[in-house]
């Protein structure tokens, strides 16, 4: 970013441009891979100037990292978004996942990249990984309030709970199966319960349209 | 006559060297700034060794991982059958990951830095993945409702496990593992077996179980040198009751999965209009998905013909290799492998097609594809040398296993193109006498050719 003494617009005009640069390099890694692709691939696609992908960052990983960051960020405020809606644990659960996955499914660049590449690239990717699984971790581990069991369950549960979703999400991303992605609702939704709530509850309540509307 | 294990010991341990050498740089320095040349200077080989066995840096790389991948799910399997009850062969398994991954510090990394080296390792990876998914999900056969638990169960704890695991490994944490351990099957266990049994994994700690046959494990593991595929029968019974499509084996996955159905719809298509007369509205309609789908995994008809190209090529290598393998000698192995070829192009006459027809008129990426691939046969051949007299070696040019190939191919392709790909297995006793003459004489390569399998 700028400095601050620039004037506004500028500063308006700033944050457009990341935004579109960060939508390009999405774009191009869904079509060519990560690897293959070059800032001067992603400078075209934005159509701005390379000046101008260097006045925002540093490189192509650091605007990778900045990409990773805002898609993690807005998927987190829409699931939070959506949680707050409803009274119950399970509930939220259940329509956070739903918004959460509808998100994955609407913006299928950014999601693709940030799914795909945290978990096909080497050493690099590990921690930008975890940060994510972290981000949606304390939403689970609220579950132990209401589980008879809360204190004894294994200490990493939520993060083998959100690995797993991302390992699905994946998985399916990787088959060419995105479109369907909103289809393991109920899946997910038992398979994040069940541990808490034991497998009939769980069921229940995957069962359950997700009390938050998914098309908004 | 040479046996094959004489054949390797005295062709293997240039190769194992390089390969060696190279998880070590590779684990040291990462994949980028691994370079031939620090391969070679660790293996104390020259430039010529590399290229006797390797095409390259990524060759080599796929190599040893396909390698270690092989050699991992052997091991898994191993463990898994190793015990009776359910809770126990997956504990087994977790056990014996995390006992080689500390066992072996450089080839934890060099799992790590291979997924630098692109799809291709990726995939490799994701197919021992769906294996210990299956593995998993074999926990269902212990409930009162085998279909109460969701197919995407397992292949979330397996792919979260994973990356619980990785992480460490990458941190350098790797003497944290067997504190994982109770962990990851306590999650694994809840679904299929309750809470309750669940937290009783967590109470049990580490406990890897008591060391399993390994005269069983001796026996099921032939080659060394690559190739060593996985018997059938020591496969858990649980992974053939699988639901198809799912968790079942990577075969049955892969049919089912969208990119595929394009390739074998691709085929077909070719299959009856050729190359040049197929549409992608063909290829959609064969394969039963939509167009978008189609834009979705190929750019374009070329692409997802490359990409047949190389699938086909893939698995057609996997069975010659497997079945030269598994031969008692250099002779049988040949008469093995081009048997796997022919019945593998028979029984899939479009594929068939594709690969050894309609891929000189596709373009010229296909047609180098083409010829790597014929060469690629070609130490298959090279390898009858070894042992011969000098009179037989006298006789031989350096270029006679290509021609064998070129003949080899020439007539297979010639009923192909006659429209009678599924009589190609009658063609095996002339190309065997054909291809062992030159090496053992015409009258030994009859009676090798005429031998009843």
């Amino acid at each position: 970013m700028p400095p601050g003494r620039h004037p506004l617009p500028r500063e308006f005009i700033a944050q457009h441009q990341r935004a579109r640069i960060i939508a390009a390099l999405a774009e191009e890694t869904v079509e060519k891979g990560y690897r293959a692709v070059t800032v001067a691939d992603i400078v075209r696609r934005a159509g701005i100037a390379r000046n101008t992908f260097y006045e925002n960052f540093s490189s192509k990983e650091d605007c990778f990292l900045a990409a990773s960051e805002f898609a993690v960020k807005e998927a987190l405020r829409r699931v939070v978004d959506a949680a707050s809606k409803v009274d119950t644990w399970p509930g939220r659960v259940n329509a956070g996942l739903a918004a959460f996955l509808h998100y994955v499914a609407t913006e299928p660049a950014l999601a693709r990249t940030c799914i795909v590449e945290a978990l096909s690239a080497g050493p690099a990717a590990v921690e930008r990984y975890e940060r994510s699984i972290q981000a949606f971790v304390p939403l689970f581990r609220m579950g132990r309030k209401v589980s008879s069991k809360g204190d004894e369950l294994p200490g990493t549960l939520e993060e083998t709970i959100v690995g797993g979703i991302f390992w699905i999400l994946y998985q399916r991303i990787i088959m060419g199966q995105a479109e369907q992605i909103e289809d393991l609702l109920a899946e997910l939704v038992e398979f994040s319960l069940t541990p808490y709530l034991g497998a009939e509850a769980a069921k229940r309540i995957a069962a359950e349209p997700p009390s938050t509307p998914s098309a908004g | 006559m040479l046996d094959l294990e004489t054949r390797e010991r005295a062709a293997s341990p240039e190769r194992e060297r390089i390969v060696e050498a190279l998880i070590e740089i590779a684990s040291e320095r990462g994949y980028a700034e691994t370079t031939i040349e620090l391969i070679l200077d660790r293996a104390g080989l020259d430039r010529p060794a590399f290229d006797r066995h390797f095409r390259g840096k990524y060759d080599c790389f796929l190599t040893a991982w396909q390698e270690i991948n092989e050699g991992c799910m052997r091991e898994m399997l191993e463990a898994f059958n190793s015990q009776e009850d359910w809770p126990d062969r997956l504990r087994a398994v977790a056990c014996e990951i995390v006992d080689n991954l500390r066992n072996d510090p450089g080839r934890a990394c060099f799992a790590v830095e291979v997924l630098s080296a692109g799809d291709a390792a990726r995939a490799r990876r994701d197919m021992t993945m769906r294996v210990i998914a299956s593995l998993i999900d074999a926990g269902r056969n212990e409930m009162d409702d085998p279909e109460a638990v969701p197919h995407t169960t397992a292949e979330a704890l397996a792919g979260s496990a994973y990356g619980q695991v990785y992480a460490k490994v990458v941190r350098g944490e790797a003497d944290e593992l067997p504190a994982l351990v109770p962990q990851l099957m306590s999650a694994a266990v809840m679904p299929y077996l309750g809470v309750e049994a669940g937290l009783a994994e967590l109470a049990r700690g580490f406990d890897p179980p008591a060391r399993y046959r390994r005269d069983v494990a001796k026996k099921s593991s032939p080659g060394k040198s690559g190739g060593t595929n996985v018997p059938a029968e020591d496969y858990p019974p649980e992974l053939a009751r699988l639901p198809p499509g799912r968790h079942g084996l990577p075969r049955e996955f892969v049919v089912h999965n969208q990119r595929e159905r394009l390739i074998a719809g691709l085929a077909e298509a070719i299959a009856e209009n050729g190359y040049s007369g197929t549409t992608i509205a063909h290829i959609t309609r064969h394969a039963a998905v939509s167009r978008r789908t189609f834009y979705e995994h190929f750019s374009s008809k070329d692409e997802c013909f490359v990409a047949a190209y190389d699938t086909v090529m893939e698995e057609l290598r996997g069975r010659v290799s497997a079945a030269f393998e598994g031969a008692e000698d250099w002779p049988h192995a040949v008469k093995a492998g081009i048997g796997a070829m022919l019945e593998f192009l028979a029984a899939e006459p479009s594929l068939a097609r594709l690969c050894m027809v309609e891929a000189l008129v596709a373009g010229p990426v296909v047609v180098e594809r083409y010829d790597a691939a014929i060469q690629s046969f070609v130490p298959y051949f090279q390898s009858g040398r070894e042992g011969r007299p000098p009179e037989v070696l006298a006789r031989l040019s350096p270029t006679t296993e290509e021609a064998l190939v070129g003949g080899m191919v020439s007539l297979i392709s010639r009923r192909i193109i006659a429209g009678k790909a599924e009589e190609l297995e009658e063609l095996l006793p002339d190309l065997v006498e054909f291809i062992l003459t030159p090496y053992v004489g015409s009258a030994e390569a009859a009676k090798l050719a005429q031998e009843p399998d």
